[in-house]
């Protein structure tokens, strides 16, 4: 792991979120300055694209569309307002402003492409929120109250797949994708949710394990194989593994990747989802890949090239 | 939010933050009675299970108890090992400090009590634990005497201030409420503080702080600034709570007032040292921000006085308040809605009544209506600070291209201003595959210098297994030796020459023999007697004895006739009958004769004999000899033994013809994978390389190798590139890439390069000529993930339908959002596809040649609207300029050559079409603002064309202007070059901004457009407003001054009196104000072409003095002057000038053109003192500033 860009952000505030667009040229970031910032990096460059303003609030998420809808990009704030942002011939402009919920909005997530323009959004308030474009720039908007009570932290999206036939799937027809989503909130749990025949979410799995607060869920990108895999990870300094095996869904079993020593705030996988990316309170990241056995190996830590970096803005500061 | 409700009048105590799940004990309070005067006492654990959404609470563990509590705390004493819940200390009356362990409790087990000790006399009010070491307790009672018990030796406690210490090993400060105020005896006024350093084992520290007549009702330690607390007052009259430091003893730090009644209860945020609560008499529960005083929440709550608050300690966001309406209620400080809950509850009232017919009335109760609260039902908002716990501080997120973006933020003190931290992202590239990427570059750095042998060679000095080593040694002959197939034969264990070798051995000896007997030349001899002589050959079946015999049999001849075979043979051979001859010897077994006889016998003979002969012989030689004299070689591939599959391929290799040698490998070796045995299936590789078949390669290898690895799909990705390249040398073309298997495997291997940042070498290993939605997908990403490095190339198609996602009508207009600077200038690409502008231009070109097509509709005074035109595309547009201009002026400079040639050419069309090119890169700017901020579709097209003839009666006047205005260049104010040149290029860019107005304007005023003028009526009125200003406020300065003025102080008159922003973002604000002014001006008609020599004569004088002037002084003299001309020019729009005036000034502007000032001011004079003061105060005496100036100035 070896840096090769920093973007000073000028964010005047704690940035709470970083995001890279589908092809990795382009950064939002987010903070409590309430504002969004893209920035343009390609070739290791660092130019401000735009400087969203219209949050009243801190803004904790960002999240990329696919670029077959366009340049499109939401963000959610503590001011429990969620705004689309679509860039127009070089401008970055509010395209929709969702103020459906009544508590700071957390996280947010676009499904996969496949489904549509879809977007999750998790709140305080406990709900999650499910905002489907339906042309003209109408969006439909459902919502699932109490998903996690006194507040849902994350929410992430299962890759499109079709069950049963995980590999092969004939081409020509529309593939019958089963859309499902994963949450996690502060009532420690891990939830999945998949759509009934009559539209309505339902919570058709929770998954317990977390001794605290479940701060972030993340479903891994499908890479192929039948399996499905889940990383959470909690106040309580555990990150999981959920992995299923069972094609209707159902069967998941739980596997301790690591107990930190710290809340662990962040989970991320890598495109090709076989690297997991686990940042913590203590300001540190640690990359975790499966071995060939089955374990999980932490293959890096992060700290050790950006401790540098801290310690000399602490140097700094002790100057001051 | 109201989340959980328990129905007592108790204190309580929440688990400890490390206990889970999370449990509130409850001990009946002692200060009250509940409404039933019951005497019984509990001490009960119920737990906070969200899970649940009724507001019950569990109850997991009761104990009734003799006495009644005054306090109770929860402490981890003894939790973690044994799945220990903790101990459970109460304060009682008489003294009693009592622990219950929680466990048992839980358990509902005996011997709860633990511990109990009765040396305080009355009742203990003040309990704490320290958060350090759990172990010790700190109580305090009315007696003013405070006791730090050791919960491993309960028995005795210690007593601060006493010289005999214990060791305390606290790092910090001992967190305790050492209290209190309630009792006579305690001294109300002063509160103590003790702590005891580790090091020095020093008696406690002392301290008093002297809070001036404060009876204190709460006391809470700052959760991270050591010498920090806060007090609460329970007076009436003083309800505040102060903060104070320990090392400013003499006064509180800060005060927070805001409860109107005194203060009964103040707990700390351990989660976040900006929250705390406090709950008082005035029935409110407040959350403070205590280093800024401010409220940031209030909990809606009931009528009642809360006298205890506490915060959960494992979930910060959950607190409880005990009430004396005799409720504990837990709540959220994050908001939400309480509907569903609501519902619940209004049902369980109602049942809890029978609502059959509970009064035997014979008629069911109605369902209960319960009264809605409003406080309940509305929205409860979250704090008003967002929570420490919510701020993420740190995180690490995965990008295409196994980039890996992370930031955090170094801890600070909360003092500390932010602002000192680099608020940074970094982007780091995460390689895992190290030693795949290390191949992956040697492979690539192979494949582009060429040098396969040596790579090959290394290969093969590397490989790890004897079938590795023989891949690649195949893979090395094959392709890039010459004689390959004698090579291959080598390696397959068939060297020519050891063959050779190994006959000459085995045949070594009975050839010396011979030698020795006879010469070579004798042999030869006897060669060539031999067709003659075969009739009579012994019968001998190995050509070395045959050999051997023919000298021996040489002096005998004799034809047998007799009747045995021989003599038939004989008999036959002499009338000629060689088939029957050879038929003899066949059935007689005789195959040499048989043969020999039916070479002679001619072609057919030779063949039949040969095929009879193999039927009937079966050594193991024949096939091959049979195969090879038949040249079937398809029947050895088909047939052989596979455990002779070498031999096999070693006889394709002698033998087969190229053309069908590589379909021969190919069967060859699928056989070896259909029906082989492990290794063979392996080997029939081996074959394949040998075929140069490069899909039945990667085919036979994914079968029998694990190839998703990394490293093994590198070993494949090597092979097959190697392969490859060799039938590309072989063929001397490009092979493309063909197969599904291959495809498959080097998308795959192409997306894990990417996954480690290899994007550009990921790009070249991707199949081209398939339509994978895979392939593509990864190939447009690859793509544009590079950004600029390959520009060279053609972006290759988008591999998604493109959905387009509009804006909804949702979106509040007040709301710009604007972008910075650097992104106005980025879209210059794409919006020349889309201006509209620039087609409507050419229109207007031929019809009026000699003007610029910008100007008429500037002019065009719109004489049925009433309302400006609205057009949003207005508001970002002006922004744009400003800001773009200087970015914009380069090109425009460059460009600036086209210009000179447009006065001279005036009626060429296509000479005016170019010196538009200009007005290019302005559109671009404000098209594409335009289409962002409208809903509607953008208007200016469709009412561009129709406009022309409806420009032309008004271009007329401005014609004259024009050309006056062209003409200048080549006058004075051109000649000066560099200043003119800027002039110039400030024209082209002064002169888009009009365009993009006169689309909508003149589809507004044209008839057949109405719709669009009806839609664009609905418009909000914020759009409206701004829309129409900027181009006529833009365009007039434009048009006179830029010729004369320099490049700077143009922009500055003819920018910035229209109010034009230099920043983007400021724009509605700044044009909300003025948008009257326009609105007027908008209406106004062309200056009547006979006083048009006015404003030309007196602008051109304000130009030159501009040019003249040095000062900054004079300067803005002109620049107000420029502005107070306008109020000239509007009269004379509007013909409000009376004769005399009118003709003074046409007398003043020919002194001027003249230069004759003084005349002019003499004029001027005269004016001034016959007319109306209020006619001309306006803009007569600034006339006279300048002719003064310019006057001075002599110009």
């Amino acid at each position: 792991v070896s840096v090769i860009n920093t973007v000073d952000t000028s964010h005047e505030d704690m940035i709470h979120d970083a995001q890279m667009d589908y092809y990795g040229t382009r950064l939002a970031t987010c903070s409590s300055d309430r504002s969004v910032k893209i920035f343009d990096v390609k070739n290791g460059g660092q130019i401000l694209v735009a400087d969203l303003r219209g949050h009243e609030g801190p803004v904790w998420q960002v999240a990329w569309a696919h670029p077959m809808y366009g340049n499109i990009l939401a963000s959610c704030s503590y001011d429990r307002k969620v705004i689309i942002w679509k860039e127009e011939n070089g401008t970055w402009d509010k395209m929709y402003e969702y103020t459906g919920h009544d508590s700071s909005v957390n996280s947010v997530c676009w499904a996969p492409h496949d489904f549509g323009l879809i977007l999750a959004c998790g709140s305080s308030d406990g709900a999650v929120s499910l905002l489907t474009h339906t042309g003209d720039g109408q969006w439909e908007v459902k919502k699932i109250s109490n998903a996690h009570t006194i507040g849902c932290n994350a929410v992430s999206w299962a890759p499109a797949v079709v069950p049963g036939s995980l590999v092969d799937q004939p081409s020509g027809q529309k593939p019958n994708y089963v859309k499902r989503f994963v949450s996690g909130g502060c009532d420690n749990l891990v939830k999945l949710w998949n759509i009934e025949e009559d539209g309505q979410w339902k919570d058709d799995q929770k998954l317990e394990a977390h001794s605290d607060w479940v701060r972030d869920v993340a479903w891994a990108p499908s890479i192929g194989l039948p399996t499905s895999s889940i990383a959470s990870c909690s106040q309580d300094g555990r990150v999981f593994i959920w992995t299923c095996d069972d094609p209707s869904g159902n069967a998941w079993t739980a596997k301790e990747l690591h107990k930190f020593n710290d809340v662990v705030w962040h989970v991320s996988w890598s495109i090709t989802g076989n690297i997991l990316a686990v940042s913590g309170g203590d300001n540190k990241v640690t990359l975790w890949k499966e071995s060939v056995d089955g374990q999980w190996v932490c293959i890096s830590d992060i700290n050790k090239g950006q401790s540098a970096v801290s310690t000399i803005t602490e140097g700094q500061q002790n100057e001051q | 939010m109201k989340l959980k409700e328990i129905e007592r009048t108790a204190n309580q105590a929440w688990s400890p933050a490390s206990h889970h799940p999370i449990f509130l004990a409850t001990g009946t309070s002692a200060q009250q009675l509940d409404a039933s005067f019951s005497t019984n006492a509990a001490l009960e654990i119920f737990e906070l299970d969200f899970g649940d959404p009724s507001l019950d609470m569990k109850l997991r563990g009761s104990l009734p108890t003799h006495n009644r509590f005054h306090k109770l705390i929860w402490g981890g004493f003894g939790m973690g090992s044994d799945g220990s819940s903790g101990v459970i200390v109460s304060g009682g009356d008489n003294g009693a400090v009592t622990l219950y362990s929680a466990t048992k409790v839980l358990a509902g087990g005996k011997e709860t009590i633990i511990g109990q000790n009765e040396k305080h006399s009355g009742p203990v009010r003040a309990l704490d634990f320290n958060p350090f070491q759990n172990n010790l307790l700190a109580t305090g009672a009315n007696d003013s005497e405070i006791y730090i018990w050791d919960l491993n030796n309960f028995s005795v406690p210690m007593t601060p201030g006493a010289n005999s210490q214990p060791d305390f090993s606290i790092n910090r400060v001992l967190r305790n409420k050492q209290v209190q105020s309630i009792s006579s005896r305690v001294d109300k006024k002063k509160l103590k503080c003790y702590w005891q350093k580790l090091k020095l084992n020093s008696p406690f520290i002392y301290f008093s702080l002297n809070p001036n007549r404060m009876r204190c009702s709460g006391m809470e330690w700052h959760p991270e600034v050591a010498t920090q607390l806060v007090l609460a007052s329970e007076d009436d009259r003083m309800p505040v709570i102060q903060m104070w430091d320990l090392r400013f003893a003499t006064s509180p730090l800060k005060v927070l007032e805001n409860h109107t009644k005194g203060i009964l209860s103040i707990c700390w945020s351990q989660a976040d040292p900006e929250l705390l609560l406090s709950s008082a008499k005035d029935n409110k529960i407040l959350c403070w921000n205590p280093n800024t005083g401010e409220v940031i929440y209030e909990l809606p709550t009931s009528n009642q006085w809360c006298f205890d608050v506490q915060w959960c300690p494992r979930s910060p966001v959950v607190l409880s308040a005990a009430a004396f309406d005799g409720r504990i209620s837990i709540y959220s400080v994050m908001g939400g809605n309480l509907v569903a809950q609501q519902l619940s509850q209004a049902d369980k009232i109602s049942s809890s009544f029978n609502n059959l017919d509970p009064f035997g009335t014979g008629q069911p109760l109605p369902p209960l209506q319960v009264p809605q609260h409003v406080a309940q039902t509305t929205v409860v908002q979250p704090l008003k600070k967002p929570p420490k716990w919510i701020r993420q501080p740190v995180g690490a997120c995965f990008a295409f291209g196994g980039k890996l973006i992370t930031f955090d933020n170094p801890k600070a003190a909360p003092q500390q201003a932010q602002q000192l931290f680099p608020r940074q992202v970094f982007i780091s590239q995460v390689t895992t595959e190290t030693q795949f990427l290390q191949r992956s570059n040697e492979l690539q750095a192979v494949l582009q210098s060429s040098d396969f042998i040596n790579y090959c060679q290394s290969k093969i000095r590397t490989a790890q297994s004897e079938f590795e080593r023989s891949v690649w040694n195949f893979l090395k002959k094959v392709n890039f030796e010459q004689d390959a197939r004698s090579k291959f034969l080598n390696l397959l264990g068939y060297s020519k020459e050891e063959v050779k070798k190994k006959i000459s051995s085995c045949l070594g000896h009975s050839l010396k023999n011979k030698d020795q007997e006879t010469d070579t030349s004798d042999l030869e001899e006897k060669l060539q007697d031999l067709p003659d002589s075969t009739a009579g050959g012994d019968a001998s079946t190995s050509s070395a004895d045959f050999f051997d015999h023919i000298p021996e049999n040489r002096p005998k001849f004799e034809i047998p006739i007799a009747a045995d075979t021989d003599g038939l043979i004989g008999q036959a051979l002499l009338i000629g009958s060689f088939e029957e001859a050879v038929e003899l010897c066949l059935s007689d077994g005789r195959f040499a004769d048989a043969i020999i006889l039916a070479v002679a016998g001619g072609e057919g003979l030779l063949r039949k004999t040969q095929q009879k002969y193999f039927i009937n012989q079966k050594s193991k030689i024949t096939s091959l000899l049979s195969s090879i004299v038949t040249h079937s070689w398809r029947e050895i591939v088909q047939s052989c033994d596979l455990g002779n599959w070498k031999e096999a391929l070693a006889a394709l290799l002698t033998y087969a013809k190229a053309e069908e040698f590589s379909t021969l490998c190919d069967t060859l070796g699928s056989r070896l994978e259909v029906e082989g045995d492990g290794t063979q299936r392996v080997q029939a590789c081996l074959c394949y390389i040998c075929s140069g078949n490069v899909e039945k390669l990667v085919q036979c290898w994914v079968k029998n190798h694990e190839s998703s690895l990394p490293l093994a799909l590198e070993d494949l990705v090597e092979k097959v590139m190697m392969l490859q390249k060799s039938m590309e040398v072989q063929q001397g073309t490009e092979v493309p890439i063909k197969g599904s298997v291959l495809a498959e495997k080097l998308t795959q291997y192409a997306s894990l390069l990417a996954a480690q940042g290899s994007l550009a070498v990921a790009m070249s290993y991707l199949p081209a000529n398939t339509n994978e939605s895979s392939v593509l997908q990864l190939r447009d990403r690859l793509f544009h993930s590079q950004g600029e490095a390959v520009l060279g190339l053609q972006p290759p198609p988008f591999p998604f339908a493109q959905v387009q996602v509009d804006k909804g009508p949702h979106v509040a207009p007040s709301a710009p959002v604007t972008g910075q600077p650097t992104e106005v200038q980025r879209p210059t690409p794409k919006p020349f596809q889309q201006a509209p502008h620039q087609p409507g231009f050419t229109p207007l070109v031929p019809a009026q040649p000699s003007v610029q097509p910008s100007l008429p509709p500037v002019f065009s005074p719109p004489a049925s609207a009433a309302a400006p035109p609205p057009s949003p595309s207005f508001v970002p547009l002006s922004s744009a300029a400003p800001s773009g201009a200087a970015g914009t002026a380069a090109n425009v400079y460059s460009r600036v050559g086209m210009l000179p040639s447009y006065p001279k050419h005036p009626t060429s069309s296509p000479g005016t079409v170019p010196s538009s090119g200009p007005v290019v890169p302005g559109s671009p700017l404000r098209s594409p603002s335009y289409q962002a901020t409208n809903p509607l579709p953008p208007p200016s097209q469709p009412g561009f064309h129709p406009p022309v003839p409806q420009g032309l009666p008004s271009t007329p006047t401005s014609t004259p202007v024009l050309q006056h205005l062209y003409s200048y260049p080549a006058g004075a104010g051109y000649t000066q070059g560099p200043l003119g040149m800027p002039s110039l290029s400030f024209t082209s860019t002064t002169a888009p901004p009009p365009p993009p107005p006169t689309g909508p304007r003149d589809g507004w005023n044209d008839p057949p457009n109405v719709h669009g003028m009806l839609r664009r009526k609905k418009l909000p009125e914020n759009y409206t407003a701004p829309a129409p200003i900027t181009a006529p406020v833009m365009s007039f300065p434009a048009e006179p001054q830029p010729l004369h003025s320099q490049v700077p102080s143009a922009k500055e008159v003819v920018f910035a009196p229209p109010g034009a922003p230099k920043e983007a973002s400021m724009q509605l604000e700044k044009y909300r104000p003025q948008s009257q002014l326009p609105a007027e001006k908008i209406e106004r008609k062309a200056i009547p072409s006979e006083h048009l020599f006015l404003k030309t004569t007196f602008d051109k004088m304000v130009q030159c003095c501009y040019l003249a002037a040095g000062d900054p002084q004079t300067k803005r003299k002109l620049d107000d002057a420029t502005k107070r001309l306008e109020n000239l020019y509007d009269k004379l729009r509007e013909h409000t000038l009376s004769p005399n005036i009118l003709g003074g000034l046409h007398e003043i502007a020919h002194c001027i053109e003249c230069r004759n000032y003084q005349q002019a001011l003499s004029i001027h004079t005269q004016v001034v003192s016959s007319s109306n003061f209020s006619e001309i105060s306006a803009f007569m005496p600034v006339l006279k500033v300048v002719m003064t100036v310019a006057n001075k100035l002599n110009v």
